[in-house]
């Protein structure tokens, strides 16, 4: 199969190197045996790949050079994640560095950045971003979750759901509702009243409960103030979701490329079964989809990489995560009906593909979520 | 000029010159119905976005090419391609002999010659390459026999760009060849064909013993598929344009808005849904057009977009009756309250098409399979 990008796309050598790099580091550390052996065993990734990475810089590949991060604008970073979703890397650089780190970074908090941001960038301590209250629910104003003030400090009550990666987690960075609105707290794993359950994913990963009675956060620990926290949250979350279709591309269009292969090899009637023709149609509007897929994406990082607006990132992530969460799960299950029963095993590698995209197009709002909110954002040509 | 400036200037010069009356028209309109337009567009040298300046077009990147067209889209401006504009054109710039381009060019932008494309033939439709109306040269002239069908405006036309059969024994492929005919020629005659909106745009074309000068043939004897391809493949990208789509679903959010839809959740999930199919084309159309503007050339992967697009028009008019309802079938417009008229039944018929010509859907499948996919055969 041709590799449209390959053959229609170009790119700096900037891209070039990123991407082949990217490449070849996931082909070692990122074959689907390693995938399956790392199932259902917390926390869900491999530490040493976590390592291996922050050799390579890529767990600051979001942070400015100024805080000697490598800087990268979307569209570069996103080749980078793109690799991960073809590898199903599990690995949380999307919600623990992305997110978690960024949020830091967002915040105001000075000390705060200084103290963590050379720590996550080389390997050594990972934060969790704990902001969602409710299942389905996109909301960043905190509600249920309260931060009261004490002498020198915030109270925190409440519980957060689907926290990537809790498990591996050293620290938290909380959204909580306080009387001048929502802001970030730094809660470090283990604090004195908080809990932390796990739920076992579908993909083999986990999600986290945090449960928090009147934990106490000192005042230093803010990461982002009362009132700002909202902006904060909405920044990194919108830059998630440009990610997550990242790695969405990259988990539908390796799913598509076994499948192909797998559809010129296999023979029934004497024949390969891809030379009968609704075969061929089926493959064909998966390549579809995962070819808009790759175009949402560069237009979206496009948009990303021209503007901190958040209205305009708003649209561009909204639009990337819909077309790319739609489509992936699309593609992935059109790839197990191309492979027939094998397609229904555990053995079978593309059952890997489907758990994976279903997490990732879940996550951060499914298709039917973000395409609402685009239509929310953008006024119709009427 | 900047591009905003020109964008600009654009949309004024639109605004100040294209009739009222003609804006979101129930029917697309046909070339000759806009003459005086055609005129103006001409007289402004804005006929033929695609061609390069020395021939008297505007020489405008694929990139800036979308954004003139979007201008045009937005003002409800809805008339049927000039394929002399589309795909004779940059044909006889590429293949045509220096006499063909100083005669054929300027006429084509003047809209001094209008006209239609004479392809498929009633055995020969997707299987292109089986088409019978032979030529055979006798002397000064092609004496040319047979029949072509849904010739598009065939009765609008002065002249037919048109493939034929030049040697019987060769290769299918390689006993084609490319003419351009005289439509008021003696023994040529046209019958008009009714289409499911009742309006005959397609026709068919007999050919008995029709005479044409030998110096009418385009490129070399029997390398008329090649040329063809190359032809195919520029209507390809048009037909695959996001356009196709945008009008049409405008006019679905006018319905919806006079109908109090828009806050229904279960119409907006859908039209919203439409919307990014929209969107995401335009995001996937920019990227192919950057391709070219980079001066290469695209190949099959343009059939992705005719497929993509085609089949979202054919969505928003199902769309479209739905929320019609009863009103759907009824012969008649609907008066919008901005005065816009909508005839849902015709839009729903008109979707029909767009996945057959230029190449069914289905063979730009088979296309992608083979070319891209790299499947067996
Ligand atoms: C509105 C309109 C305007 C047109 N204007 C022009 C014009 O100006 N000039 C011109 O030359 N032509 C024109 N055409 C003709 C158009 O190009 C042909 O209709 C088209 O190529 C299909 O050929 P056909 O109609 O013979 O259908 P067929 O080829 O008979 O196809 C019938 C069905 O079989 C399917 N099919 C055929 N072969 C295969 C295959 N190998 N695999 C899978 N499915 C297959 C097709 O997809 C289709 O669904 C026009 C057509 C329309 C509808």
């Amino acid at each position: 199969m041709i590799d449209l990008k390959t053959r229609i796309d170009r790119f700096s050598d900037q891209q070039r190197m990123i991407q082949e790099s990217a490449a070849s580091f996931f082909s070692d550390a990122g074959n689907y045996k390693r995938i399956r052996e790392r199932r259902g065993i917390a926390p869900g990734y491999d530490q040493s790949v976590w390592k291996a990475m922050a050799d390579l810089g890529w767990l600051g590949f979001w942070l400015p050079e100024k805080y000697d991060g490598m800087g990268l604008g979307f569209a570069e970073a996103s080749l980078l994640l793109e690799q991960g979703g073809r590898a199903l890397a599990p690995e949380p650089l999307i919600s623990a560095a992305l997110m978690a780190g960024g949020a830091i970074l967002h915040g105001d908090n000075e000390g705060l950045k200084a103290e963590c941001l050379p720590r996550l960038m080389a390997g050594d301590w990972k934060p969790a971003l704990a902001w969602q209250e409710a299942e389905s629910s996109q909301q960043t104003e905190s509600s249920s979750v309260t931060a009261v003030a004490q002498s020198g400090g915030f109270a925190l009550t409440g519980s957060k759901y689907f926290i990537p990666a809790a498990e591996g987690a050293d620290a938290f960075v909380v959204a909580a509702r306080t009387p001048s609105g929502t802001a970030l707290f730094l809660v470090d794993k283990g604090s004195a009243g908080t809990v932390i359950e796990t739920h076992p994913r579908v993909d083999g990963g986990f999600f986290g409960t945090l449960k928090l009675a009147g934990v106490r956060v000192s005042a230093s620990r803010c990461v982002a103030s009362p009132g700002m926290g909202r902006a904060v949250l909405d920044r990194v979350l919108d830059e998630g979701r440009l990610a997550a279709s990242a790695e969405l591309l990259g988990v539908m269009s390796r799913a598509l490329e076994i499948s192909v292969a797998y559809i010129r090899q296999r023979e029934q009637f004497g024949r390969p079964i891809g030379s009968f023709q609704a075969l061929q149609h089926r493959a064909v509007d998966l390549f579809i989809l995962v070819e808009l897929s790759r175009s949402v994406l560069a237009h979206g990082a496009a948009v990303f990489d021209a503007s901190p607006d958040p209205a305009r990132r708003a649209v561009a992530a909204s639009q990337a995560k819909a077309r790319c969460s739609d489509a992936a799960l699309k593609v992935a299950k059109g790839c197990v009906q191309l492979h027939g029963g094998i397609g229904y095993t555990d053995e079978c590698d593309i059952g890997l593909f489907l758990k994976k995209s279903m997490v990732l197009a879940t996550w951060l709002g499914s298709a039917a979520h973000h395409r609402r909110r685009y239509g929310e954002l953008v006024a119709e040509a009427v | 000029m900047d591009e905003q400036a020109f964008r600009l200037e654009v949309r004024q010069w639109i605004k100040e010159n294209f009739p009222e009356e003609w804006r979101f028209p129930p029917h697309r309109l046909s070339l000759r119905q806009t003459e005086t337009w055609q005129r103006k567009l001409y007289e402004k040298g804005w006929s033929a976005p695609n061609w390069p300046k020395e021939y008297g077009g505007m020489g405008l990147t694929a990139y800036q090419q979308i954004s003139f067209q979007q201008a045009f889209d937005a003002h409800g401006i809805n008339i049927a391609p000039n394929m002399a504009v589309t795909m004779l054109g940059p044909l006889l710039i590429r293949y045509g002999t220096e006499a063909q381009k100083q005669y054929y060019l300027p006429r084509i932008l003047s809209g001094e010659i209008r006209w239609c494309q004479g392809y498929s033939e009633p055995g020969a439709g997707s299987d292109l390459a089986g088409l019978r109306t032979s030529a055979v040269l006798q002397g000064d002239h092609f004496i040319v026999n047979g029949q072509k069908i849904w010739t598009s405006y065939a009765h609008e036309a002065d002249m037919i760009f048109m493939l034929v059969r030049t040697d019987k024994e060769a290769k299918k492929q390689e006993g084609i060849s490319f003419l351009l005919g005289d439509m008021k020629a003696p023994g040529i005659t046209i019958r008009r064909i009714k289409n499911l909106t009742g309006s005959s745009e397609f026709c068919e074309v007999f050919f008995d013993n029709v005479k044409i000068p030998k110096e009418n043939i385009v490129g070399q004897l029997n390398q008329g598929w090649t040329m063809a391809k190359s032809l195919l493949g520029s209507e390809r990208i048009t037909i695959g344009s996001p356009r196709v789509a945008k009008y049409p679903l405008q006019l679905l959010g006018k319905l919806a808005k006079e109908r109090g839809l828009m806050e229904n959740p279960e119409f907006r999930a859908q039209y919203d849904a439409l919307r990014l199919d929209v969107a995401d084309l335009d995001a996937t159309f920019v990227r192919f057009a950057e391709v070219l503007r980079r001066g290469e050339e695209l190949g099959p992967e343009v059939s992705l977009l005719k497929i993509w697009i085609t089949e979202t028009y054919q969505r928003v008019t199902d769309l479209m009756i739905e929320i019609t309802g009863e009103a759907a079938v009824l012969d008649e417009m609907l008066v919008l309250a901005d005065g816009a008229q909508v005839h849902p039944a015709n839009h729903y018929f008109a979707s029909r098409p767009a996945s057959i010509y230029g190449g069914t859907n289905e063979i730009q499948r088979n296309i992608l399979a083979k070319a891209i996919l790299e499947l067996p055969g």
